[in-house]
C-alpha cells in the first residue's frame, strides 16, 4: 500500500474471500478507500471486478473477510443494507426506471410525502421532488431543463448522468460505477467523467470500474488491478501508463 | 461546471416534436375526440340516444366494466396481466348470492343485506387474487399462466356451486339498483367514487409510484428498496377485490348470482382492451387512469350504440377488435415519432 492516510477510510475491505462452488472468485482482497478519492478498478474479464463490487454492494456475501464503512464493521443481508449505510451502486444500464420522470427516478424508493394527513395517506409531494431533483442534478453539474420528462426520452449519456447524479445525491460515503461509459460516444463519456470529478469534489469516494483504460487514467487518483481474483497492483494513477496498466492487467509485467 | 453542451444535448429528442404533434399523438386527447364523435354520431342516427334513460343505461354498463378495467390498469402498469377478473366476478357473485339468500328470506334490511353481500364478494375476490399472487410470487409462474389458472378454476367453481342456474332471488336489490338522483343511480355513484379513488391512488401516491416503477424496471425498483413482491401481491389481491365488487354489481342488477357473469362476455378481455385503448403498454410502466376511463367509455358507447342503430350484436366484437388495432397502432406511431426526432 502506498497510502499514508491517517483519516478513517470510508470503505475498507479486509481479507475478502469468495467462492462460486469450487471456483475462487476473490482471494484475500484487501484495500482501503477514502473520501474525495476516485479509485479505478480494472482487470480482465473474470478477474473478479464484478464479484468484488457485488460483495461491496451486498448482492453477494463473502465467504470470509470483513467490510468496514466509515470505520464500522458491516454485514449486508441485501443491497438495500449497503444503500442505507451510504453506498450507492450503479449497475450497467439498469439503475433507472425509463417510464418514470427524471425527478421520480432521483427519488425512487425515497419519495417525499406531502405534509399532514395527506402525507400519511401516501400522497406524494411531486412538485418538491421535481424541484429538489433539479437542484441535486445542478449541484453535480448536470443541467436538465425539465425533470418531468421521462428517462426514456433522454440520450444514453444523459441517462447515465442522471443515474450518477442520483447516486451522488444519496451516497453518504461511496458510489460504485460499473462501466458507466460503456456504449457512450466520446462527448457523452466526457460528460460522465465530469460528473465523476464532481462527485470527488463533494467528498465522496468513487469506485470506477471500466475497460476503457484512457478513461480510467484520466479520471482516477488511484488504480487497483485485479487478476484471477487477487489484487495485483494498488498504486497512484500517476505511476501508470496505458501500456503498463495493460501489462499489469494481463500479467505480462511480472 | 460548464453545462452548455449538456443543455443542448438535452433538447434532443422530444422537445423538438412540435406541440401539435404531441397533442395529436396524446392517447387521451385522441380518445376524448373519438368519444365526442361517437356520441354525436349515434345521437344523429337515432335521437332517442340523448334521452336520459339511454344515458343512464350507458352509465350502468360503463360501471360494470370500469372497476375491472382499472384493476387491470394497475396490474398492466406493474408489468403483469390478470385474466381472472371475469370469472372472479362470477364466482364471487354466485358465492355471495348463496350466503346472503337466508338474510333476504328473513326480510333483513335490504341495505344491510347488500353491504354483507359486497363484503362477501370482496372476500371471495381477495382469495382469488391472492391465489394468483401466490402462483406468481412464490411459484414464479408468469402472470399470464397464473391468472389463466385462477380464471379457469373460478369459472369452474362458479358452475359447480351454481349448478348452472341463477343463485338466489332478491327483488329488493333490483329495485334498489334503479334508485338514485336523476340519471345517476346510487349504484353507479358508488362505483364512480371508487373509480376516482383508484385514479388518485395511481397517480398521486407512493403506492401508485411504486406500481409504475416495478412495471418500468423491476430491478431498479428492487435496488431502490421497494418491496416488489409484497407490492405485486397487493395489486393482484386488489384486482380480485375489484372483480368481486363487479360480481356484486351484477348481482344487484339481476337480483341473483350467475356463473355466466363476466365469463360469457369475456369481461377480462374487454377490460384489457379498455386499458390498451387507453394507451397503456402491455410491457408495463406506462398507463393512465384517464386513458382507461376513456377507453372503457368508448367501448361502452360503441357496444351500446351499435345496438341502438340496429347493427347486429354479433358485429360488435369485430368493431372492438378494430378499435384495439387503431389504439395499438397509434401507440407504435407515437413511440416511433419520439425515437426518430
Amino acid at each position: 500500500m502506498t497510502t499514508t492516510e491517517t483519516r478513517t477510510p470510508v470503505l475498507e475491505l479486509r481479507h475478502i474471500n469468495l467462492h462460486y462452488g469450487s471456483v475462487e472468485a476473490l482471494h484475500d482482497v484487501s484495500f482501503s478507500a477514502y473520501g474525495g478519492e476516485v479509485i479505478g478498478l480494472v482487470g480482465d474479464n473474470g478477474a473478479g471486478k464484478s464479484s468484488l463490487i457485488k460483495t461491496v454492494s451486498g448482492v453477494n456475501s463473502a465467504d470470509s473477510g470483513e467490510i468496514f464503512v466509515d470505520g464500522q464493521l458491516r454485514h449486508w443481508r441485501s443491497p438495500h443494507d449497503s444503500m442505507v449505510a451510504g453506498i450507492e451502486t450503479l449497475y450497467q444500464d439498469s439503475g433507472l426506471a425509463p417510464d418514470l420522470s427524471i425527478g421520480a427516478n432521483i427519488f425512487l424508493g425515497r419519495e417525499r410525502r406531502r405534509g399532514g394527513l395527506l402525507g400519511r395517506l401516501g400522497f406524494l409531494d411531486q412538485r418538491a421532488m421535481e424541484r429538489e431533483a433539479l437542484e441535486q442534478l445542478e449541484r453535480v453539474g448536470i443541467t436538465i431543463p425539465q425533470t418531468q420528462r421521462t428517462v426514456s426520452e433522454l440520450s444514453g449519456g444523459q441517462r447515465q448522468a442522471v443515474a450518477i447524479g442520483r447516486a451522488i445525491a444519496w451516497a453518504k460515503h461511496v458510489i460504485i460505477l460499473d462501466e458507466p461509459t460503456n456504449h457512450l460516444g466520446a462527448r457523452q463519456s466526457a460528460e460522465v467523467l465530469k460528473v465523476i470529478t464532481s462527485a470527488r469534489a463533494h467528498g465522496l469516494c468513487v469506485l470506477f470500474i471500466s475497460h476503457t483504460l484512457p478513461h480510467v487514467l484520466e479520471v482516477t487518483d488511484r488504480i487497483i488491478v485485479l487478476r484471477l481474483g487477487r489484487v495485483v497492483r494498488d498504486a497512484p494513477t500517476s505511476q501508470f501508463t496505458v501500456e503498463s496498466l495493460l501489462a499489469a492487467i494481463t500479467g505480462l509485467s511480472e | 461546471m460548464a453545462t452548455s453542451t449538456q443543455t443542448e444535448d438535452v433538447t434532443e429528442p422530444a422537445a423538438r416534436a412540435s406541440w401539435l404533434r404531441r397533442t395529436l399523438t396524446n392517447q387521451q386527447v385522441v380518445l376524448f375526440v373519438v368519444l365526442a364523435a361517437l356520441i354525436i354520431f349515434f345521437g344523429t342516427r337515432n335521437s332517442l340516444f340523448f334521452q336520459t334513460g339511454e344515458f343512464s343505461n350507458l352509465l350502468t354498463d360503463f360501471s360494470g366494466l370500469v372497476l375491472i378495467a382499472l384493476a387491470e390498469t394497475y396490474v398492466i402498469v406493474a408489468g403483469g396481466i390478470d385474466l381472472a377478473v371475469g370469472s372472479t366476478a362470477a364466482v364471487s357473485g354466485v358465492v355471495a348470492a348463496g350466503w346472503i339468500q337466508p338474510l333476504v328470506n328473513a326480510k333483513v334490511n335490504e341495505a344491510l343485506v347488500l353491504v354483507v353481500g359486497a363484503l362477501a364478494c370482496a372476500a371471495v375476490g381477495a382469495l382469488a387474487g391472492g391465489f394468483s399472487a401466490l402462483l406468481i410470487t412464490v411459484f414464479d409462474l408468469v402472470p399470464f399462466v397464473a391468472t389463466l389458472v385462477t380464471y379457469s378454476v373460478g369459472a369452474g367453481l362458479a358452475l359447480v356451486i351454481s349448478r348452472g342456474a341463477p343463485v338466489g332471488y332478491n327483488p329488493g336489490a333490483i329495485y334498489w339498483s334503479a334508485s338514485g338522483i336523476g340519471m345517476v343511480t346510487w349504484l353507479v355513484a358508488i362505483i364512480l367514487v371508487i373509480s376516482i379513488v383508484l385514479g388518485v391512488v395511481l397517480h398521486l401516491t407512493a403506492y401508485g409510484r411504486y406500481t409504475f416503477a416495478i412495471g418500468s424496471n423491476e430491478f431498479a425498483a428492487r435496488a431502490a428498496g421497494i418491496a416488489v413482491r409484497r407490492h405485486l401481491v397487493s395489486i393482484y389481491v386488489m384486482s380480485g377485490v375489484l372483480a368481486g365488487l363487479t360480481g356484486m354489481f351484477f348481482y344487484i342488477r339481476s337480483g341473483s348470482g350467475a356463473a355466466t357473469t363476466g365469463v360469457s362476455n369475456s369481461a377480462n378481455l374487454i377490460a384489457i382492451a379498455a386499458v390498451v385503448i387507453g394507451g397503456a403498454s402491455l410491457t408495463g410502466g406506462i398507463g393512465r387512469w384517464a386513458g382507461t376511463m376513456l377507453g372503457a367509455a368508448v367501448l361502452t358507447i360503441v357496444s351500446d350504440g351499435l345496438i341502438f342503430i340496429n347493427v347486429p350484436p354479433t358485429w360488435i366484437q369485430v368493431v372492438v377488435g378494430a378499435l384495439i388495432a387503431v389504439a395499438a397502432l397509434l401507440q407504435t406511431f407515437r413511440r416511433r415519432s419520439r425515437r426518430l426526432s
